[in-house]
């Protein structure tokens, strides 16, 4: 099977062969979901194709691709929320005639026992499920199509480390059946682990091709980002015992009949960079929005109250952090201390936001047409350059940042880490929440741990990727 | 007099619910159709000027539906195939509409104020079940229409929560994105959802002519399209619910002939106000739009 | 911004071109109407003075819709609002005899403001506080407005003889000046200038029309940067009613005297392409709302020489709606990139650090 394509991928060929593991690695934003939705169907390249077995697929077509047998896994899955997880597999491949939800749950559960999966409890909706369960559920449906081609992107990145061996045993299985399996993955490790041959993508080309026998984590890593200096990794600073910049107290929330929230406590100190570590979905987001102050939580305080002294660069950029269609000086005002300096009287000073503007654009290295042109023309890194600006331009107390290094190349990423320790250095508070527990171990002094919802703080003994893993799977002992 | 003013709710609550019915069927698959207003409009004068002209009922019926059906298409091209925004489009239908069936009535009928009158179409005789008391009258004693409108409530019931088409339709409007990964085809379900509706809505600006006013004046459709709406929310996007709210303000409007027959002081436009304004209220009182479809109103483009 | 006044200069051409060919169907000559438009628009110096006395009230209406679109409100009550506006004039008008002048018609366009202002902050209300979609709750409050409008003229405010369905005429001290009569030219349109500028302050040189606009384009990103959407919302529509009814209170105090049914011939609806047209932009509302004017104005003549129906001008406005529409979306844009060969929007910024690749 062979894919080709140009522009955001540019003349990307790719191979895999049946009864393999074919991993396609690379940074975020290398070009690998979008290859992968080329394959699905779901995008049109604008040169090259897709063929199975020596016949072209049409392009664009999520119809082809799903009759000629390929079946796709989203990183974040893509299912109907409020659908009960029946209807949501009836959409999948069970070619049942007629309308019969009882017939999609009983053929379900057979492939489930199959695969050593649990489902939800009949008639149960998306909405209150779990993420792990979703991307299980998503893998079903796909499995649904029986598919010949399997792709799965990043399908690891929400599973606790406990499940993640069971999964990849999964996949063993499904290659011994003599399926195709594709696995887009950013962690090096697994592709090493689990894959026969190994495509390595950088800004949207193809740089190698190589199996797990013939490479190194190194080695791929030094593939995956090219040969560029990075600057080393600032080490964590010492836990200053500074004035309570941030406090968080039992902070509890429900959202459809689910405890989102549950008495979260938590403090961030003056210079320090504090970490919250947990797989997503866990009530992050939620905890963030109510920090925010977008969201109210049933019950609990977070401590300063004003918006001027917390700085949120939330998870979603595009849709929370940014306004894409409003101008790039626009958008810093959204920052309420922002918004406080510059516009006190209601009036708005233009020209000094435009001046700030342009300031933070050199400083942080924003790549910008200028500070008058659209949010929407910056790409992905850079808007979250910009995110950082704003956040630290609005000298708060206390930056709160989500995920804040996903989509975003090394290079990128050593920049915001050093701009959140320069921050942390001259006496801000960094509030870090991740999944990623190699950034939080790079940066942060003391770590929480966050799951089902609550927050236990760790100890320095925990500070270890194997005690870690555990208490964020939930094992609190 | 209890049977005339039940039959008179359910007469009037004829054209609200089949626009109704099919403005779900549209917000199930994700638009929200503001010119339905101007759909029922142009089916209205379309089905009149067809009977007139051929003489035949039928002839007007069809001419009314093929009205709805393009108005709906033109609409879809819009929302769907340029993704714009819905209320906007959906605003300049209704001006359209408006504007074109005010010029053609001045050129086909000229401004000399004589109404046009068509025959008006027949009811059933349903024999025996109407001489039942009250209810018989108030219900067995209707046209064609009525029947139709309402066999059709729990049809699009069947279709949109038994059978794999409704559900695709749905996810359309739940998750269009997911709704493409798979294949399902949104663009093509909602042109689906559109022109469907653009029968119904069609056939209820026929039924304003053809079987109510047998006749036509400017805005003959006065807002029906838009009570339609809200119909849908207040009927939680439930045909049953649906019929419900339509009857209700069928009551309504239908009070206000009750009302001046009773010989109040009461003045007739509170009346006439009375389906906007409770519409306004229990909106108010039931809140808003929790169960709507997740992505009603968004202009979706595919990847 | 060039390429914003072009996209709705090309609409409105495109949008003459499909009327022209209408025209011809119908049995017109095309030329012979657009003549006749220019005729009764510009025409005469008494033409041109009544085409702008018919721009005001598409001037008030045009800046409410805009005020309430920038925030993604989409009021379509207008009309309602302006009526809401009109009826409050109306009422306190013929009771201001003892006024000076000056102070009876500023308390005219006050009570329009605060009628209208009444009727878009319920909307408001509904929206902030009950989720309702202001859509239908807008064009509702039409309804109600045209309901409450014939009471009054048939009830409450029934003029003296009882004979007319139209209300009292209001006060002579009530009466917006006419300096150049024969002509109906009255200060009012200074008023509107006024309002258009104090828009155009509001709106981008303020830090509640930043809020609006925020709003308006990615109202989650708003809510979550500690943007008021509840109270932004109700004062928006309030705003915009108060905006809507003002040009009501103008339309009684400086022409009609007084209220009848079908006060309105549909301003609230004509204001929505006049906003489209003007992009929003208050400046750009001043001219569409003159060339909408025109064309209302420009309509008599129409009917009387060519005998088109006046009812044209609705389907004018219809059509350039949609063809401004058409011309915002991505693919129009596409089809205009390739056209004209710029790669302005297509490839992302290098991003600092990564290399020339090897």
């Amino acid at each position: 099977m062979r894919f080709g394509r140009t522009l955001a991928l540019e003349r990307v060929d790719f191979e895999a062969a049946p009864g393999r593991i074919s991993a396609l690695v690379g940074e975020n934003g290398a070009g690998k979901t979008t290859l992968m939705n080329i394959i699905a169907g779901r995008l049109r390249p604008d040169l090259g194709e897709v063929s199975l077995d020596g016949a072209a697929l049409r392009r664009g077509s999520a119809v082809s691709a799903l009759r000629a047998g390929i079946a796709a896994v989203n990183q974040s899955p893509m299912l109907f929320e409020r659908f009960t997880w029946e209807e949501n597999l009836a959409l999948g491949g069970f070619d049942l005639a007629g309308f019969d939800l009882a017939a999609v749950a009983a053929r379900s559960r057979a492939l489930a026992d199959k695969l050593g999966f649990t489902l939800p409890p009949a008639g149960a909706t998306i909405e209150q499920r779990s993420v792990a369960e979703r991307v299980r559920l998503e893998v079903l449906r796909a499995l649904s199509f029986d598919p010949r081609v399997l792709i799965l992107d990043e399908p690891t990145g929400v599973l606790a480390p406990a499940e993640l061996a069971p999964f990849l045993e999964l996949l063993s299985r499904l290659r011994a059946e003599g399926r195709v399996i594709v696995l887009i993955t950013h962690k090096l490790a697994e592709a090493i682990a689990v894959a026969d041959r190994i495509t390595v993508l950088r800004q949207g080309r193809v740089v190698a091709r190589t199996t797990a026998a013939e490479t190194s984590e190194s080695a791929l890593a030094r593939l995956m980002i090219g040969e560029i200096d990075i600057p080393p990794a600032p080490s964590a600073p010492a836990a200053h015992a500074g004035a309570m910049a941030l406090s968080v107290e039992d902070l509890s929330l429900d959202r459809n009949r689910r405890r989102v929230l549950d008495s979260v406590r938590l403090d961030v100190r003056a210079g320090e960079i504090a970490g919250v570590a947990g797989v997503d979905g866990n009530g992050q987001t939620e905890l963030v929005e109510v920090i925010a102050g977008a969201r109210r939580a049933h019950s609990g305080r977070v401590s300063p109250a004003s918006a001027a002294a917390i700085a949120v660069i939330p998870e979603n950029r595009d849709l929370d952090g940014l306004i894409l269609d409003m101008p790039i000086w626009e958008n810093l005002l959204l920052a309420p201390a922002l918004r406080e300096r510059f516009a006190p009287h209601r009036w708005l000073r233009r020209r000094a936001a435009l001046e700030l503007c342009r300031a933070l654009l050199a400083r942080f290295r924003i790549r910008a047409p200028g500070p008058e042109a659209m949010a929407a023309a910056l790409s992905g890194g850079n808007r979250q350059r910009l995110e950082v600006a704003r956040a630290i331009a609005a000298a708060p107390r206390v930056i709160v940042a989500h995920n804040i290094c996903r989509g975003l190349d090394l290079a990128g990423t050593a920049d915001v880490h050093r701009a959140l320790a320069e921050f942390a250095a001259a006496g801000g508070a960094v509030l870090l929440i991740s999944s990623d527990l190699d950034e939080l171990f790079a940066l942060c002094g003391r770590i929480f741990v966050m799951s089902r919802g609550r927050v236990r703080e760790t100890a320095p003994a925990d500070r270890d990727p194997a005690r870690l893993g555990m208490l964020i799977a939930g094992n609190w002992q | 007099m209890l049977d005339a003013f039940l039959n008179s709710s359910i007469a009037m609550a004829t054209p609200i619910l089949l626009a109704a019915l099919g403005e779900l069927l549209v917000e199930e698959s994700g638009v929200i159709n503001i010119g339905i207003e101007g759909a029922m409009l142009c089916g209205a004068f379309f089905a009149l000027v067809g009977a007139y002209f051929t003489g035949s009922t039928i002839a007007g019926i069809a001419a009314g539906v093929a009205a709805g059906v393009a108005i709906n298409a033109i609409l879809a091209f819009l929302v769907v195939n340029l993704s714009v925004s819905q209320v906007v489009a959906g605003t300049a239908l209704d001006i359209l509409a408006a504007g074109i069936t005010g010029v053609l009535y001045r050129r086909l009928f000229g401004i000399t104020g004589m109404a046009f009158m068509v025959k008006p179409m027949a009811r059933l005789d349903l024999g025996p079940l109407t001489r039942i008391p009250i209810l018989g009258a108030a219900i067995f004693h209707h046209n064609a229409f009525v029947y139709l409108a309402f066999a059709i409530v729990p049809a699009a019931g069947f279709i949109l929560w038994r059978t794999r088409y409704g559900l695709t339709l749905r996810a359309a409007g739940e998750r269009p994105e997911a709704a493409d990964a798979l294949g399902l085809g949104v663009y093509r379900l909602r042109w689906h959802a559109l022109l469907a509706s653009g029968v119904l809505t069609g056939l209820a600006g026929a039924y304003l002519t053809l079987a109510y006013a047998n006749t036509f004046v400017e805005n003959i459709s006065g807002g029906r399209g838009f009570v339609a709406l809200a119909v849908v929310i207040l009927g939680r996007w439930n045909p049953w619910g649906i019929a419900a709210a339509s009857v209700l303000f069928g009551a309504a409007m239908a009070l206000q002939f009750g009302l001046q027959a009773l010989g109040t002081a009461i003045p007739y436009q509170l009346f006439l106000a009375l389906p906007y304004a409770l519409t306004l209220v229990v909106l108010a009182g039931f809140g808003g739009q929790a169960a709507s479809p997740s992505a009603l109103g968004e202009p979706y483009r595919r990847p | 911004m060039l390429s914003a006044i072009g996209k709705s200069i090309a609409a409105l051409a495109l949008a003459g071109a499909i009327i022209a060919a209408v025209v011809a169907v119908l049995g017109a000559s095309p030329i012979g109407v657009f003549a006749a438009l220019w005729e009764g628009a510009f025409g005469s110096w008494y033409a041109a003075a009544d085409t702008i006395v018919k721009a005001t009230p598409l001037i008030f209406t045009g800046l409410a819709v805009a005020v309430a679109f920038s925030g993604a409100l989409w009021n379509i009550g207008a009309d309602g609002q302006l009526l809401a506006g009109a009826i409050a004039a109306g009422a306190i008008g013929p009771y201001l005899g003892g006024w000076p002048r000056p102070a009876a018609i500023i308390l005219m366009l006050c009570a329009g403001a605060i009628g209208g202002a009444i009727w878009g902050g319920i909307c408001g209300w509904l929206r902030a506080r009950r989720d309702t979609n202001e859509v239908i709750s807008t064009i509702m409050m039409n309804f109600v407005a045209a309901q409450l409008l014939s009471w009054v003229v048939h009830g409450p405010l029934i003029e003296a003889s009882g004979a007319y369905p139209q209300s009292m005429a209001i006060a002579p001290s009530a009466r917006m000046y006419l300096p150049l009569e024969p002509t109906r030219l009255n200060p009012a349109i200074v008023l509107a200038i006024v309002l258009a500028l104090g828009c155009y302050l509001l709106l981008f040189h303020s830090r509640a029309g930043f809020e609006l606009r925020a709003m308006g384009r990615n109202r989650r990103a708003a809510a979550f940067h500690r943007i008021p959407i509840a109270r932004l919302t109700i004062a928006v529509l309030a705003l915009s009613g108060a905006l809507a009814g003002i040009g009501g209170a103008v339309q009684v105090s400086a022409i009609t005297h007084r209220l009848y049914e079908k006060f309105s011939p549909g301003w609230g609806f004509e204001a929505i392409a006049v906003a489209l047209v003007a992009r929003l932009n208050p400046f750009g509302i001043i001219a569409a709302a003159i060339f909408f004017g025109a064309l209302d104005n420009g309509s008599q003549a129409m009917q009387r020489i060519q005998g088109v129906s006046p009812v044209l001008v609705q389907v004018i406005q219809g059509l350039v709606i949609m063809i401004l529409l058409a011309f915002d979306t991505p693919a129009w844009a596409r089809i205009r990139g390739s056209l004209f060969a710029r790669a302005r929007d297509s490839a992302p910024p290098i991003e600092p650090g990564a290399q020339a690749d090897a």
